[in-house]
């Protein structure tokens, strides 16, 4: 038997998924970090902030994408102050990928920014691993990604309503859920528009099911009422 | 074998002169002042409020780009009197400095840090011959997490102190005078008596009553820690209450 390897590096093997709306973008994640075959943290936040109106999903390396980001936060904060007022997503994308191009060699991450300024409104930028940098309508990331190129090509469509890219975003991440081992966990999702930003959480079972997935239940414990493991 | 005068170069570089005196410091300070503005910071309960004139004497100048209050990071203000100059450099420096320390440490830089650190640099330039200090003297205001609403003022010497009520400039003497009466029996300032003292306190001092676009003000409170420029809007309401206060 496989001894699990508690000091690997963590990965996200991850599904990230980030959507254009007519308004702003809506950002998806999973929640599986694993280290090997163990799952590191079952309830991972990997939807980070870079600025009030910028967030990034991260895949890949945890530790790459960490660092990433918190070079990145860090400098659109200077860039924010120099500036007067909120940087762009473009500048927030093209700083991402400034560090995943010229580090290439060091760096395992992929990563989309999303955000929304008053310029150009909400944008999705997709930075995958040799930094790239493409604006899309839609961008998919991470392993669990491989199973939704399909499921987009036929369920996307210009000009949703936020619901509707909530909806979208929320089905896609449980169904990459449901086929990539390196996913799982609960659904993250971040909107960003004028108003603000709006992060909502989505367990278990509160996600659609799919074939031969078994619905989720409670604890029979908590239903019997049993005595404390020890008082038997 | 005394030495008398130093050879004279005491007053042109910083160096002591034979009784114990720096005056290219002692000028420095002259410098703050020749700038010809004063400003005023006051303290309260939970807010912290700095206040300066803004004179625009050329009628050509667009008026928004005047400003003596810099934000250092979102929570982190900084109101300078003296040389507009030098005060762009220190507060290009301090952002710097408070970005990469919240970079570097994952917390924002706390208001005495900040202050600690520009005294610092501030007592390098007069140990300098090369170096002359800098003709500004710097007010910092931010809501510590400990210790809620803090004021520090930071000036050429090197010399840095948390206050109650501060003040710089031409008639810094006289805003002490007014503000030490007015913070007798240490008062617990709400925001709008913390605004409205700090105002008075420079509508007394150069005997003017202002108009909302004659002045900054810059404020922190705790319920919204983030460093702020109230609107002309804001300004004029303050001033209101004030003259019908009075």
């Amino acid at each position: 038997m496989d001894q699990v390897d508690f000091n690997a590096p963590h990965s996200m093997g991850t599904t990230i998924i980030g959507v254009t709306y007519n308004g702003g973008v809506v950002l998806g994640a999973d929640s599986r970090t694993s280290t090997g075959v163990y799952v590191a943290n079952r309830a991972s936040d990997k939807i980070t902030k870079l600025t009030d109106n910028v967030y990034v999903c991260r895949s890949g390396s945890a530790a790459d994408s960490q660092v990433v980001s918190d070079y990145v936060r860090y400098f659109l904060h200077q860039h924010t102050i120099q500036l007067g007022q909120p940087a762009t997503v473009k500048v927030a994308a093209n700083l991402v990928r400034l560090l995943a191009y010229n580090n290439k060699n060091n760096l395992q991450t992929g990563l989309i920014v999303g955000g929304w300024d008053k310029y150009e409104g909400g944008q999705i930028y997709g930075v995958p691993l040799g930094g790239t940098i493409v604006q899309q309508p839609f961008a998919i990331g991470g392993s669990g990604s491989s199973y939704l190129y399909g499921f987009f090509d036929q369920a996307w469509k210009e000009g949703m309503t936020q619901d509707e890219a909530e909806e979208l975003v929320k089905k896609a991440v449980s169904l990459a859920i449901a086929r990539d081992g390196a996913s799982g966990g609960v659904v993250r999702t971040v909107i960003i528009n004028s108003e603000g930003v709006t992060r909502n959480f989505y367990p278990g079972d509160q996600l659609p099911i799919w074939h031969d997935e078994l619905e989720s239940h409670n604890s029979l414990l908590d239903i019997l009422g049993a005595p404390e493991p020890m008082n038997i | 074998m005394s030495r008398g005068s130093g050879g004279g170069y005491d007053r042109y570089i910083t160096i002591f002169s034979p009784e114990g005196r720096l005056f290219q410091v002692e000028y420095a300070f002259k410098a703050v002042k020749s700038a010809g503005n004063t400003s005023i910071g006051v303290r309260g309960k939970d807010s912290d409020c700095v206040v300066t004139q803004k004179k625009v004497p050329d009628k050509l100048l667009d008026q928004t780009s005047v400003t003596h209050l810099f934000s250092i990071t979102k929570y982190l203000g900084l109101l300078a009197t003296g040389i507009t100059a030098d005060a762009r450099t220190l507060v290009q420096q301090a952002r710097n400095e408070a970005a990469e320390y919240r970079f570097r440490y994952g917390y924002e830089m706390p208001v005495d840090v900040l202050s600690k650190w520009i005294a610092d640099k501030s007592q390098v330039y007069t140990q300098h011959a090369s170096m002359r200090p800098l003709g500004v003297v710097s007010m910092v205001l931010g809501i510590d997490d400990e210790y809620g609403p803090q004021l520090y003022k930071c000036d050429p010497a090197g010399h840095y102190f948390g206050y109650k009520a501060a003040s710089a400039g031409l008639k810094d003497q006289e805003a002490i005078n007014f503000l030490e009466k007015r913070m007798k029996n240490d008062p617990s300032f709400t925001y709008a008596e913390t605004v409205q003292t700090a105002i008075s306190a420079l509508q007394s001092v150069l005997q003017e009553d202002f108009k909302a676009t004659e002045i900054e003000v810059g404020v922190v409170q705790m319920d919204n820690p983030e460093f702020r420029v109230l609107s002309t809007e804001e300004v004029d309401e303050h001033l209101t209450s004030i003259s019908e206060r009075d």
